[in-house]
């Protein structure tokens, strides 16, 4: 007993010291800044993050970075909002692409045309040189808040043995949905009932899988949601009642991909092990099937149906409110740094992401890179089609319905009708209060 | 209980028992087997049977190496540890007195107070982030270890477990030792807390696996990576939902956040299990 009274003592004071030590850092001459990074690829990115943050630190000595790992786009989202109220904001963070809104709607983060303007720009000028696609999500009412730094759209990956196997041309992928089906009711493999290659699989977990949806919902001519205005998402609307039904088919009627909701996970282990034929999924998974892949692969257009339609992904910078004139010096200097063209295209090579910036792709390495990787080019090709990321009032509420929606169609537990109604009916009472107090009041 | 029960009965209901048995056994064991095996596999995407449970015949320590190299695992270590053990010292005092107070003393609103400490249990923690993290900022703790600490120096949970225990220890021995000239803190000292060990034993069990592996708290309230804790400096691993998941690497990062807490348990079992058999909890 006396021992572990002892015991208990010394954790105690063991403790207090070691906390008593690791009190908060001592500020230096140079101005410390802190920048929030999530990471959706893999850890390795991570990483590399804070290798190009060092790279930075040793570049010059007026400004030091604290790269802080904060998880996934939606924790890093939490963190950086719960830390702007808690008084104590990073400069600098990394957010998904489609939260910037959020983040203009709590008055967090900085208009980037102040700093524009200080080095006699405008964001015009400054918008000039990134793709067309991602800039309605770095825009809130028509003023910009977020520098596009890694970005990415759904795309098709399809194992060429497969094909060959399938007395398919490996040249040729499926071009539209009606080709899809067709290729993939060939390409699925089956040893007695047991199924041991489908044709297709895709994300399905909420939040990847709504973003996969949005693609197939505007291949099929909709629009998902109402790009002008945060208060409205097209649910129940003809073309997302047929992109629900056409994940149906493909579950159900055609047997060509699982009739159990499959997570990205799952998909990308499937398609790397032979157990999925083709596989759509995002362009920043690109250097991850090149490392990972041990067969011949080809990436192509995901296949439109009235159209070819992609939503943009990936996350931009933003910069907090709550800093000081210094502070506010230092985090634009490192933003401006690391979206500069060489940066962004360095970022793409190592991240499979394309870079949001056109002049990335002028750059020798950036050339001779696409030489060698040709996949990378498809990317880039499909960006004349990307349009922006659903993003609308509570955007992570919103998307939920949706999500579960989807996962009950393709498990078979409702169909399309059904799913896309009670889909609409929830999702209009999360958008209810912000209708009601930006529009005009409905009882 | 179950055995000696047992005992009496014929050979084939003993077999029948042995079998359920074995079975729940193997059916409950099965994944964390698994976990052991994969991250000893090397990096096959399902292809060679990552989902079997037969050891591969060339066990490979990639994963480890992979797993070691992506954090610095003894920094990790060092504040995981004084984070998990920090936070139960204080707690066995706070809890310890609170019970007390709850169980023996008497005095005005008693009942009301002792309701509202059981409240906080109702209250979901992720709601609590923010006005926590204001309190933390204010009171200048932001990115230290005590600030990962602090919302749980108190516990809800300790406290209506500790009251309990004490409410159900005669008070004759109490009383023997008041006349044996005790005062208040001997009592509870040199009679209460030797009965009331097995609840202690408990209590301590639940609050240092729950801040061993916690992940919210710590990932909102730190920010330098030589403060991080386990579960967030090896996050990185289970966050990569656009790449495929390499299974062994997840095993061995898992493996490695476990260990302590395995060998631990291996070590002090038979009094862990007494301890949840005497104070209900299971």
């Amino acid at each position: 007993m006396f021992a572990k009274q002892k015991f208990i003592a010394a954790a105690l004071s063991g403790a207090l010291l070691a906390s008593g030590a690791l009190l908060p850092s001592v500020a230096s001459a140079q101005e410390d800044i802190k920048f929030y990074f999530p990471t959706s690829v893999q850890g390795r990115l991570a990483l590399i993050m804070k290798e190009v943050v060092n790279e930075y630190n040793s570049s010059q000595d007026k400004v030091h970075v604290t790269a802080v790992y904060t998880g996934s786009y939606a924790e890093t989202g939490i963190k950086a909002s719960a830390a702007m109220e808690a008084g104590n904001p990073p400069a600098v963070a990394m957010v998904g692409a489609n939260n910037v809104l959020d983040f203009v709607q709590k008055n967090q983060i900085e208009p980037i045309a102040g700093f524009l303007a200080e080095d006699g720009s405008t964001a015009t000028q400054f918008l000039a040189d990134f793709w067309p696609g991602v800039h309605a999500n770095a825009m809130v009412n028509g003023d910009l808040y977020a520098v596009p730094f890694q970005n990415s759209t759904p795309i098709l990956f399809y194992n060429k043995e497969a094909f060959a196997e399938a007395g398919l041309d490996p040249e040729v992928p499926p071009a539209n949905w009606k080709e899809l089906i067709e290729m993939g009711q060939k390409l699925v493999k089956k040893d007695g009932d047991q199924v041991v290659r489908y044709g297709l699989e895709f994300p399905q977990q909420v939040g990847y899988g709504n973003w996969i949806l949005q693609g197939f919902v505007m291949a099929n001519g909709g629009q998902y949601y109402n790009t002008e205005y945060p208060g409205e998402v097209y649910y129940d609307s003809p073309a997302t009642r047929g992109a629900l039904q056409f994940y149906d088919d493909l579950a159900h009627k055609y047997g060509i991909m699982p009739d159990t909701v499959t997570p990205s996970s799952q998909v990308a282990t499937d398609f790397f092990s032979g157990r999925a034929a083709m596989m759509v999924s995002s362009t920043g998974g690109l250097g991850n099937v090149r490392d990972n892949a041990q067969f011949d692969y080809g990436v192509a257009f995901v296949p439109g149906n009235v159209r070819n339609a992609v939503p943009v992904g990936g996350a931009s910078m933003v910069i907090f409110k709550g800093q000081s004139d210094a502070q506010r010096a230092a985090a634009w200097d490192f933003v401006s740094w690391i979206t500069s063209a060489e940066q962004l295209g360095a970022w793409s090579r190592v991240s499979g992401y394309f870079a949001p910036r056109i002049s990335s792709y002028d750059l020798p390495e950036m050339q001779a890179f696409l030489e060698e990787h040709p996949d990378a080019g498809v990317a880039v090709d499909q960006l004349k089609y990307t349009r922006p990321w659903y993003a609308t009032f509570n955007y992570l509420a919103v998307a939920q319905p949706m999500g579960d929606a989807l996962q009950m169609v393709v498990s078979g537990k409702a169909t399309a009708s059904d799913a896309a109604r009670r889909a609409q009916e929830e999702a209009d009472k999360i958008l209810a209060p912000f209708n009601n107090s930006v529009g005009y009041p409905v009882e | 209980m179950s055995t000696n029960a047992s005992r009496k009965r014929s050979l084939p209901a003993m077999l029948l028992f042995f079998i359920i048995i074995g079975s729940v056994t193997v059916i409950w064991s099965g994944p964390f087997l698994w976990m052991i095996i994969a991250s000893f596999k090397p990096q096959t995407f399902g292809g060679l049977d990552m989902a079997s449970l037969a050891p591969n015949f060339k066990p490979t320590l990639d994963n480890y190496r992979m797993a070691l190299m992506s954090a610095e695992f003894g920094t990790l270590y060092i504040n995981t540890i004084i984070v998990t053990f920090g936070t139960l010292s204080v707690q066995l005092v706070t809890v310890v007195l609170a019970a007390y107070a709850f169980a023996r003393l008497e005095f005005r609103f008693k009942t009301l107070i002792f309701y509202m400490f059981l409240m906080q249990l109702m209250i979901v923690p992720p709601i609590l982030i923010v006005p926590n993290l204001k309190t933390i900022v204010s009171i200048g703790l932001d990115d230290t270890l005590v600030a990962v600490m602090a919302p749980y120096f108190a516990s809800a949970f300790g406290i209506f477990l500790m009251r309990q225990t004490f409410k159900s220890i005669p008070r004759d021995f109490e009383d023997a030792a008041v006349i044996d000239g005790c005062n208040w803190f001997q009592v509870l000292r040199y009679v209460l807390l030797p009965l009331a060990k097995p609840a202690l034993v408990a209590f301590s069990i639940v609050s240092i696996v729950a801040h061993w592996n916690e992940f919210l708290w710590p990932l909102m309230v730190i920010d330098s990576p030589d403060k991080m804790t386990l579960t967030v400096g090896l996050a990185s691993f289970t966050r990569a939902a656009e790449g495929a998941a390499d299974w062994g690497l997840i095993a061995a990062g898992t493996m490695i956040v476990m260990f302590p807490l395995i060998v631990a348990f291996v070590l002090f079992q038979r009094q862990f299990v007494s301890s949840f058999m005497f104070s209900g909890i299971k």
